[in-house]
C-alpha cells in the first residue's frame, strides 16, 4: 500500500520485514522499542538513495513512432496503450515555443477530449514519474488531469493556439500493470507520454549554451553579416534608442538577446527550429513576423539560422537591459511629490482686506483668492432662494410654503443653522446623498451578464448606504465595512448582519458573459479594483492591469498585488444564463437557524436529486419503446426536475446577503500577462499601491487581506482617502469639486483650484471623526455658501468659469430631483422607504442572452428606490442624464436635449402630477390665491405683478377655447388649472437652481 | 352668455408673437456667446464620399459558406471528414453541406446563394467582405463588439461616434435612430451614446402609433399645447433677462421648440402615403402596411433624405434570429424577410441619387461553422464571417478577403471588426484615431488602440 503526501512525495508503508516479524514471533515486546524499531526502519526506507529516474517509455499520441531527444517513442498499433478519446491532428499550427521538428510532430497529433482516458500497459510493478505533453490549436480550455484517478493538475489552462507545455513529473506506482493518466472538464489536446522509472530527478536535457568566448571567425561572422542586419532592421523598435521598445525584447546587447522579450526568449543557441527570432524572421506566423513590413531576402535569414547554430557568438559588452530598466523604473520618491500623495498640510488660513467678509475659516481661503483676483463676491442670496438651494443640497425636494414662511419669520441669527440641522435630520438626506454614493459606486439591481440577473437582494447594500448616510456613519467605517464588513468586530447580531450587507460594495461588480466554467472572473475582479481605486483614493488603478500605468506611479505588480485579496475573496453568484440560480450569498440568519435550515434543505435534495436519477434510468431502460409508458416517464421525469430544482432555489426564513465572505483559497495571485490569464507570469505577494508604502500582507496572515487591506488604506500617511471625500462633499454642494475630476486625482486629472484650502478641509474632516454632516454645516453655514448667483462684471472678465466662487454656481436638478420634485407637487409622492423589488422568483428564472431580464416596475417612491438595470436603461433617467450603472459616476451630466422637452411636453408622469397639483390649486377658492398658491408650491416665492396679469390672461384665452370647443363648465377650470400647472414644470425657472 | 372681455385669436397672438419661443433678444444669444449646438453638423477630418449611414445588422449569427462564401469543399463533404464545429465552435465535427446552390450576380458575377436572389442582382453595387473576424463567440459580446469595438466593456456604439463627429442636418429628428422592432442582444448598451453627450445616443423607433417615445401629443388639442409653449417661452425670456446671457438656458428653451416641431416632422417620416405603389413594390409592401423589414428600410430611406445621420435597421432580435444550432434551413425565411427590401433600398436609394452618398453596411456579429452542431444545424463561428458595404464611395462589384477552403479561417486579407469600423468612419471622412473623447483620464476611441483602414475597398 501506497500512499502520497501533499506534494507527491511517494512514501512506503511497511511491508513487514523479516527483522520485525521475528520480534512479533518472540512476543510480548514493549510498544515503545516496537515503534523504536518501526521508526528505524522508516529513518532506513527514506535515506535510502533515490534511484536516478531512467526513461522507459514514450508514447506519441496519435501518431508515428518516432525518436525524440535521441530516445525511440512508440506510437500508433502499439499495445502497450490503450485509450479512451477522439483523435486529431494538425500539423499546420505554428507551436510557441517553437521545437524541433520530431517534438513538433508528436505535440500536433493527439488524442482529445473532455474525458479522455490513456491507459498504458505491460508496466512492471515498480515506482515511475509520468511526464505529459498538451497542446491547443483553438481557444485556451481549462483541463483537470489525473493520474490514476488522483489529481495530479487542477483548472490547468491550455492556451492559446499553437501553445503548449509539459507537465509534470507526477510520481505513481503502476496498478495491475498499468498506469491510467485522465483528462476531464474542458477539452485537452493530449500529445505525448514520457514515463521513466525510479523515483529520483529525472535528468534534465541539457539547455544549450550561448557561445561565450567566440573565436575570431565567429566574431568576424557576426560584426559582418548579423550587428549590421540588426542595425538597419530591427533597432528601431529593438534597441535602447528605439521611442518605443516593443515586445520587451533588445537586440543591441548580448544580454537583450540572452533575456529574450515579454514572449519568451529569442534564440535557443545551437538550435534555429527552437528559436523565435528564426521563427519571426521567416514569416510564418502572421502575429509575429519581423521586421513586420517586410520580409528579409533569403541570404540574410540563412546568415541568421548559421549564426544560431553557430550558438550565438556575440562580442557585445554593453548591458542595454540595465539602461533600460533603469530609464523605466519608476523614481519613487520623485512620484511621491504629487501633489494629491504628498502629505496633507496644515495650512494657515490667509489674511485678507475685507477682514468682516470671513464667517467661518473656508471663507478666508475663498476671499484671498477672489481679492487676488480682483473680484468682489457677489451679494448675499435672498432669503427664498437661499432656502430652496439648500433643500434641494440637502433632500432632493423643494421646501414647502410653511417651512418658508418659518425661515422669513425667523429672524435671529441662527435661522439657517437651524435650517440645516432640520434638513440634515430628516431622512430625505439620506435619500438624496446615499444616491451621490450609489453612483459612484455604479449601483445596478441586476448583475451586468449577458442575459442581466435580477438581483433581489441588492437594494440591502442599497439601504443600508442611506441609513448609513442618515446616522452620520463616520466615512472611515463607512469605507471600513464596505470592503471588510464581514471581518470586522460587530457589537451586536444586527450590527453584524449590517456589516455584511455594507460588503455588497464589493459583490455588486459587474459579472460578464453566460458561462460558469470558464467564468471570467479576471474581468469582475477588475470592476472591483477599477471602482474602489476610484471611488476611495481617486486613482485609475485599473489601467494598470496590462501595463505600468502610463502616466501614474502604479505599476501591474500593484495592480495583481491587490488582485491577489480579491481573488482570495468569495463573490455571490447571481445567476448565469448557463446556471440560472443563486449561490455562495451570505446568510442572515442566527447560527442555529442556518445550520438547520440548510441540512433540511441539503437532505430534501438529496433525496429529490435521487429521484431524478431513478427516473432517468428507468427511462433508459425502455429507450427503444415508444408508447403510454415511455410518455408517462417522461412527463414524471419533467416534474422530478422541476421539484428538485424548485428545492435548490428555496429560500430560507431569514434573509439573504449579497455580500462577499472569504475564498476558500486565500494565496497570492500571478501577474497575468498583457492582462491575459491564459499567459500567467510570477506571483506578487498581496500588498498595498509602492507609491503609498507597499506594505505586504504579513506572512502569518492567512486571510483574504481585505482587512489590512482597509488598515493601509486608512494608514495616518495616506492622504488621499479624506481628500477625495472632502472633494466629493464640496463638488455636490457647489456643482463642483476643488479637484474638476473627483474620480482621478492622478497626472491625467486636474489639480485643486484651492490646494490649500482643500487640505484644510480633509485636515479638518478627520479631526472631527470623519462626519459628514459636520463637514455639511461647516460648508453651508459659510459666507461663500451664502452667496446670490449675480456674477459681476469682473468675474466675466477674471473668472468666467466660475472657479473661485466669487457668486453661486447655477445648476440643473439632476433626474431623481427633477422627477421627485414633480411628484412632490402632484401630491403622489410615497415618502415611504423603498424595500425589495417585485423581481419573479428565482424558481421562475429562465433568462438567457436571447431572453435576457428586462422590466420597468413602477413607483411613485422616491427616484433613489427606482429598479435600475445594468444593460438596459431605466427610460425616464436615460433622457435626464442619469448615471450609468456600469461605470463610476463622479458627477452627473447636465445635458439639454428635444427628447427631454418632449418627455416634458407629453409624458403621462408629468400630466398626471399636472393633474394633482391643480386639485391641490383648486381648494384656494379665489384664482389670484389660486396662482399666487402655485409659484409658492412650485418656485418657494410669491408670483410678482406681471406674471398675475399674464397668468390671468392666459387663463382666460383658454377658458375661452375650452368654451368653444364644447367643453362642460364644471370641467373647464380643471382643464384650464393643468395647462397652467404643465406651463410651469416646463420652465427654466423649475429645473435650474439659482 | 357674455362674450369673453379677450378675443381667444388675440390672446394667443400676443403670447405667440410670431415665431412660439425665438425673438431677437433669444435669436441674438444663441448665434454670440451660446456654446455651439452639440448637434449642428460639422466637417470630418477630411472631406469624405459618405454623407450618412445605413447600417443593418442581422442578429444570431449568419452562416457565411451558406450566404456569401462558396465552399466548393463544403459541398462535396463526405459524411466522415471533420471540422471545426459544434455550439461554440470548440469540437472536431463532421462537415455540413450547404443549404443553398451559389450562382453568379451582377456583371461582377460575385457568387452568392440562392437565400438572397434579390441581393445577388446588386453585387454590381456591392463591396463584399469575406474575410471579417470577430473576438468572441457569444452573441452578447459579438454583438456589443461590432457595435461598439469593445467585447465586454459598456462603449458608445458606432451611432453615437458617428453623431458625435459629424453632428446632424436636420435638427428637428434625433442624428442617431434606431429602427428596432424588438431589442438585440446586449440590449441598449449597443445603442448607448454611453460616455459621449447625451443627445448622441441611438433613439429607438418601435413600429406602431408612437414610434418615438413621447411623440404623440398627450394634449387633445393642438391649440392648448401651443398656448402652453407660448405662456412659457415669454416665463422663460422674463427668467432670462435677469440671468444675463446664461446660454444654457437660452439653449433649453430652443430644445421646446425643437421638440414641438419634431412632433409633426418626426410624424411626417412615418407618413407613407406619398410614395409611390411602384417605391412600395420594390421593398415588398403592401400600401398600408406599417411593420416587418421593408417598412423599416422604406423609413430608413426616408430619414436619410431627411438628414439623419446614422439610421440602424435591426433584423431580428435576441430571441427570434439566424441562430440556427438546429436545423439550418431556418435561415430560408430569415433570409426571405430581408432579401427583397434589402434590395429595395439599395434601389431605392440609388434611382434617386442618394446611393453615392449614403454608405449601407449589412452586417452580422459572427459566422457560423463548417462542422455541424447537432444534426444539421451549424455553431457559432467569429473566426471567420461575411459582410458588405455599398454606396458612400465603396468600391462596388468587388469581393474582397477570402477564407481557407472550409470557411473555418480567415486566409487572406483579414478585416478585423476594428479594420471595418476604421474604415466605415473614413468613408466618412473621420480619421478613426483622431475621433476620441477624454473620458477618466484617457483618450477613447470607436477602434481603442486598433483598427487600420481597409484601402483596397475605398474608390
Amino acid at each position: 500500500m501506497t500512499f502520497f503526501s501533499e506534494n507527491g512525495f511517494a512514501f512506503r508503508c511497511l511491508r513487514p520485514r523479516p527483522g520485525i516479524e521475528w520480534l512479533r514471533y518472540a512476543g510480548g515486546f514493549s510498544g515503545m522499542w516496537l515503534a523504536m524499531v518501526v521508526l528505524a526502519g522508516l529513518i532506513m526506507e527514506s535515506n535510502l538513495p533515490a534511484a536516478d529516474a531512467v526513461f522507459f517509455r514514450g508514447f506519441n499520441l496519435n501518431g508515428t513512432a518516432l525518436e525524440i531527444d535521441g530516445r525511440l517513442w512508440e506510437g500508433n498499433g502499439t499495445s502497450n496503450l490503450s485509450f479512451k478519446g477522439g483523435t486529431f491532428e494538425n500539423q499546420a499550427v505554428l507551436l510557441k515555443p517553437p521545437t524541433d521538428p520530431a517534438r513538433a510532430s508528436m505535440i500536433r497529433s493527439s488524442i482529445w477530449g473532455g474525458n479522455a482516458d490513456l491507459t498504458l500497459n505491460h508496466i512492471p510493478e515498480g515506482s515511475y514519474q509520468v511526464f505529459l505533453y498538451v497542446w491547443e490549436d483553438n481557444h485556451s480550455e481549462k483541463i483537470d488531469l489525473l493520474v490514476n484517478d488522483r489529481p495530479v493538475l487542477e483548472g490547468f489552462h491550455s492556451g492559446n493556439a499553437g501553445m503548449w507545455k509539459k507537465l509534470g513529473p507526477w510520481k505513481c506506482e503502476s496498478h495491475n500493470g498499468k498506469i491510467k493518466v485522465s483528462a476531464r472538464s474542458g477539452a485537452a489536446n493530449l500529445s505525448g507520454v514520457e514515463i521513466w522509472s525510479g523515483t529520483g530527478p529525472v535528468p534534465q536535457a541539457s539547455s544549450p549554451e550561448f557561445s561565450s568566448n567566440p573565436s575570431p571567425d565567429q566574431v568576424a561572422f557576426f560584426e559582418s553579416k548579423i550587428r549590421p542586419l540588426f542595425i538597419e532592421n530591427c533597432y528601431s523598435c529593438h534597441s535602447a534608442k528605439a521611442e518605443k521598445i516593443k515586445g520587451g525584447l533588445l537586440l543591441d546587447s548580448r544580454k537583450g538577446l540572452v533575456k529574450g522579450g515579454d514572449t519568451g526568449p529569442s534564440i535557443t543557441p545551437g538550435d534555429p527550429e527552437a528559436s523565435l527570432l528564426i521563427e519571426a524572421v521567416r514569416h510564418k506566423s502572421e502575429d509575429m513576423a519581423m521586421p513586420p513590413k517586410k520580409k528579409l531576402p533569403p541570404e540574410q535569414i540563412a546568415a541568421l539560422e548559421e549564426w544560431v547554430r553557430m550558438g550565438a557568438p556575440d562580442p557585445r559588452t554593453d548591458d542595454t537591459v540595465a539602461v533600460v530598466t533603469a530609464k523605466n523604473a519608476i523614481d519613487w520618491n520623485q512620484a511621491r511629490q504629487w501633489w494629491s500623495i504628498k502629505p496633507l498640510a496644515l495650512p494657515e488660513r490667509p489674511a485678507v482686506k475685507q477682514a468682516k467678509w470671513p464667517v467661518n475659516e473656508l471663507d478666508y481661503f475663498i476671499l484671498d483668492r477672489l481679492e487676488k483676483a480682483g473680484i468682489r463676491p457677489a451679494p448675499d442670496a435672498e432669503k427664498r432662494k437661499l432656502l430652496r438651494r439648500a433643500t434641494y443640497d440637502l433632500t432632493g425636494l423643494p421646501p414647502t410654503p410653511s417651512e418658508v414662511e418659518a425661515f422669513l419669520s425667523d429672524k435671529s441669527r441662527k435661522a439657517f443653522a437651524r435650517v440645516v440641522d432640520r434638513l440634515l435630520a430628516s431622512p430625505r438626506y439620506g435619500e438624496r446623498w446615499g444616491r451621490y454614493w450609489l453612483d459612484v459606486a455604479r449601483y445596478a439591481d441586476t448583475a451586468g451578464d449577458n442575459s442581466d440577473f435580477p438581483i433581489p437582494q441588492m437594494h440591502r447594500y442599497r439601504d443600508w448606504v442611506i441609513s448609513a448616510f442618515n446616522r452620520d456613519m463616520p466615512y472611515d467605517e463607512f469605507l471600513k465595512a464596505q470592503l471588510a464588513g464581514d471581518l470586522l468586530p460587530a457589537s451586536n447580531e444586527q450590527d453584524r448582519h449590517e456589516k455584511i450587507i455594507a460588503t455588497g460594495y464589493i459583490a455588486a461588480a459587474r459579472r460578464f458573459g453566460s458561462r460558469v466554467d470558464d467564468y471570467p472572473q479576471h474581468l469582475t475582479i477588475e470592476d472591483t479594483i477599477d471602482n474602489f481605486g476610484r471611488a476611495f483614493l481617486g486613482l485609475t488603478i485599473n489601467c494598470a492591469r496590462c501595463h505600468d500605468h502610463k502616466f501614474d506611479p502604479i505599476t501591474t505588480q500593484d495592480y495583481y498585488a491587490l488582485y491577489g485579496i480579491f481573488n482570495s475573496t468569495r463573490y455571490p453568484w447571481a445567476g448565469i444564463e448557463l446556471e440560472k440560480k443563486q449561490r455562495d450569498l451570505v446568510p442572515l440568519g442566527k447560527p442555529g437557524e442556518i445550520a438547520v435550515f440548510e441540512q433540511e434543505k441539503s437532505d430534501a435534495q438529496k433525496g429529490l436529486d435521487a429521484e431524478v436519477k431513478r427516473i432517468e434510468k428507468e427511462l433508459k431502460a425502455v429507450e427503444a419503446v415508444e408508447g403510454e409508458a415511455k410518455k408517462d416517464l417522461e412527463k414524471n421525469l419533467t416534474n422530478a426536475k422541476e421539484a428538485a430544482h424548485k428545492n435548490a432555489v428555496r429560500q430560507p426564513p431569514y434573509d439573504m446577503a449579497y455580500a462577499v465572505s472569504e475564498g476558500s483559497k486565500r494565496q497570492d495571485a500571478q501577474v497575468q500577462h498583457k492582462g491575459d490569464p491564459s499567459k500567467p507570469g510570477p506571483e506578487v505577494r498581496r500588498r498595498f499601491l509602492t507609491v503609498l508604502g507597499g506594505t505586504e500582507l504579513p506572512a502569518e496572515d492567512h486571510s483574504s487581506g481585505r482587512l489590512r487591506l482597509v488598515d493601509w488604506i486608512l494608514d495616518r500617511n495616506n492622504p488621499l482617502p479624506a481628500r477625495v471625500m472632502v472633494n466629493r462633499i464640496w463638488l455636490h454642494h457647489f456643482g463642483r469639486g476643488l479637484v474638476a475630476t473627483p474620480n482621478d486625482f492622478g497626472k491625467q486629472g486636474k489639480p485643486p483650484t484651492h490646494p490649500e484650502l482643500l487640505d484644510w478641509l480633509a485636515s479638518r474632516f478627520i479631526r472631527e471623526g470623519w462626519s459628514v454632516k459636520k463637514m455639511h454645516r461647516l460648508i453651508m453655514l459659510s459666507h461663500t455658501y451664502r452667496l446670490s448667483g449675480e456674477k459681476s462684471s469682473e468675474m466675466s472678465l477674471h473668472d468666467p468659469n466660475n472657479e473661485l466662487l466669487g457668486a453661486f454656481p447655477r445648476r440643473r436638478l439632476d433626474a431623481e430631483a427633477i422627477r421627485d420634485s414633480l411628484l412632490f407637487l402632484g401630491g403622489s409622492l410615497d415618502e415611504t422607504p423603498g424595500g425589495a423589488h417585485p423581481f419573479p422568483a428565482q424558481e421562475e428564472w429562465k433568462f438567457t442572452q436571447h431572453n435576457p431580464f428586462k422590466a420597468v416596475y413602477e413607483s411613485n417612491k422616491r427616484s433613489i428606490y427606482l429598479m435600475t438595470q445594468r444593460i438596459q436603461r431605466h427610460p425616464y433617467l436615460a433622457i435626464f442624464d442619469g448615471a450609468d450603472p456600469s461605470v463610476s459616476t463622479a458627477f452627473r451630466s447636465a445635458s439639454t436635449t428635444p427628447l427631454q422637452a418632449l418627455y416634458l411636453l407629453n409624458d403621462s408622469l408629468v400630466h398626471e402630477q399636472a393633474r394633482g397639483l391643480a386639485v391641490r390649486l383648486l381648494k384656494e377658492k379665489k384664482e389670484d390665491s389660486r396662482l399666487q398658491l402655485a409659484y409658492s408650491l412650485v418656485f418657494s416665492r410669491p408670483a410678482d405683478r406681471d406674471e398675475i396679469v399674464q397668468g390671468r390672461s392666459f387663463l382666460n384665452a383658454l377658458r375661452a377655447g375650452f368654451q368653444e370647443s364644447g367643453v362642460t363648465d364644471d370641467k373647464i377650470e380643471m382643464d384650464v388649472w393643468q395647462a397652467f400647472a404643465r406651463v410651469l414644470f416646463r420652465l427654466n425657472e423649475f429645473v435650474y437652481l439659482d | 352668455m357674455k362674450p369673453p372681455l379677450i378675443r381667444r385669436r388675440d390672446a394667443i397672438q400676443s403670447l405667440m408673437g410670431g415665431s412660439i419661443l425665438l425673438p431677437g433678444l433669444l435669436a441674438e444669444l444663441l448665434a454670440g456667446d451660446a456654446p455651439a449646438d452639440p448637434l449642428s453638423p460639422k466637417p470630418g477630418h477630411f472631406p469624405g464620399k459618405a454623407k450618412r449611414v445605413i447600417f443593418i445588422f442581422s442578429n444570431g449569427g449568419v452562416s457565411h459558406m451558406d450566404t456569401f462564401d462558396f465552399k466548393p469543399k463544403l459541398f462535396a463533404a463526405d459524411g466522415k471528414t471533420t471540422g471545426v464545429g459544434g455550439g461554440l465552435s470548440n469540437q472536431q465535427r463532421v462537415l455540413l453541406k450547404p443549404g443553398w446552390e451559389f450562382k453568379p450576380g451582377g456583371k461582377c458575377g460575385a457568387l452568392v446563394s440562392d437565400l438572397f436572389p434579390h441581393i445577388r442582382e446588386c453585387m454590381d453595387d456591392i463591396c463584399l467582405v469575406r474575410s471579417m473576424k470577430s473576438d468572441d463567440n457569444e452573441h452578447y459580446n459579438a454583438t456589443l463588439g461590432i457595435h461598439t469595438g469593445s467585447f465586454f466593456f459598456s462603449r458608445p456604439g458606432i451611432g453615437a461616434w458617428v453623431s458625435y463627429g459629424l453632428g446632424t442636418v436636420n435638427q428637428n429628428l434625433p442624428s442617431f435612430i434606431v429602427l428596432a422592432p424588438q431589442m438585440p442582444y446586449a440590449g441598449l448598451q449597443i445603442f448607448n451614446n454611453d460616455f459621449l453627450p447625451a443627445y448622441h445616443q441611438g433613439v429607438r423607433v418601435i413600429p406602431g402609433r408612437e414610434p418615438i417615445a413621447n411623440l404623440e401629443r398627450r394634449t387633445k388639442e393642438n391649440k392648448v399645447q401651443e398656448m402652453e409653449l407660448g405662456l412659457a417661452g415669454a416665463f422663460n425670456r422674463r427668467h432670462l433677462e435677469s440671468r444675463a446671457g446664461d446660454a444654457e438656458l437660452a439653449a433649453r428653451m430652443k430644445t421646446f421648440e425643437t421638440a414641438f416641431h419634431m412632433q409633426t416632422e418626426a410624424r411626417e417620416v412615418f407618413d407613407l402615403s406619398k410614395e409611390t405603389d411602384e417605391t412600395l413594390e420594390l421593398y415588398g409592401m403592401k400600401r398600408g402596411q406599417s411593420d416587418g423589414f421593408g417598412w423599416q428600410c422604406l423609413i430608413g430611406r426616408r430619414m436619410a433624405e431627411r438628414g439623419v445621420r446614422f439610421v440602424e435597421l435591426v433584423d431580428g432580435s435576441s430571441s427570434h434570429n439566424w441562430d440556427q444550432h438546429g436545423d439550418m434551413a431556418e435561415h430560408a425565411k430569415h433570409a426571405k424577410n430581408i432579401d427583397q427590401p434589402i434590395s429595395g433600398l439599395l434601389r431605392d436609394l440609388k434611382q434617386r441619387g442618394m446611393l453615392d452618398e449614403t454608405l449601407v453596411v449589412w452586417t452580422t456579429e459572427f459566422g457560423r461553422t463548417p462542422g455541424v452542431d447537432g444534426t444539421k444545424g451549424r455553431g457559432h463561428h467569429s473566426a471567420c464571417f461575411s459582410s458588405w458595404m455599398a454606396g458612400g464611395g465603396v468600391k462596388g462589384g468587388l469581393t474582397y478577403g477570402g477564407t481557407d477552403e472550409l470557411g473555418a479561417t480567415v486566409a487572406e486579407n483579414k478585416v478585423h471588426v476594428h479594420d471595418f469600423h476604421a474604415t466605415i468612419l473614413h468613408l466618412l471622412g473621420l480619421d478613426h484615431t483622431r475621433l476620441t473623447y477624454r473620458h477618466g483620464g484617457r483618450d477613447y476611441r470607436l477602434t481603442d488602440v486598433h483598427g487600420n483602414v481597409v484601402k483596397a475597398l475605398l474608390t
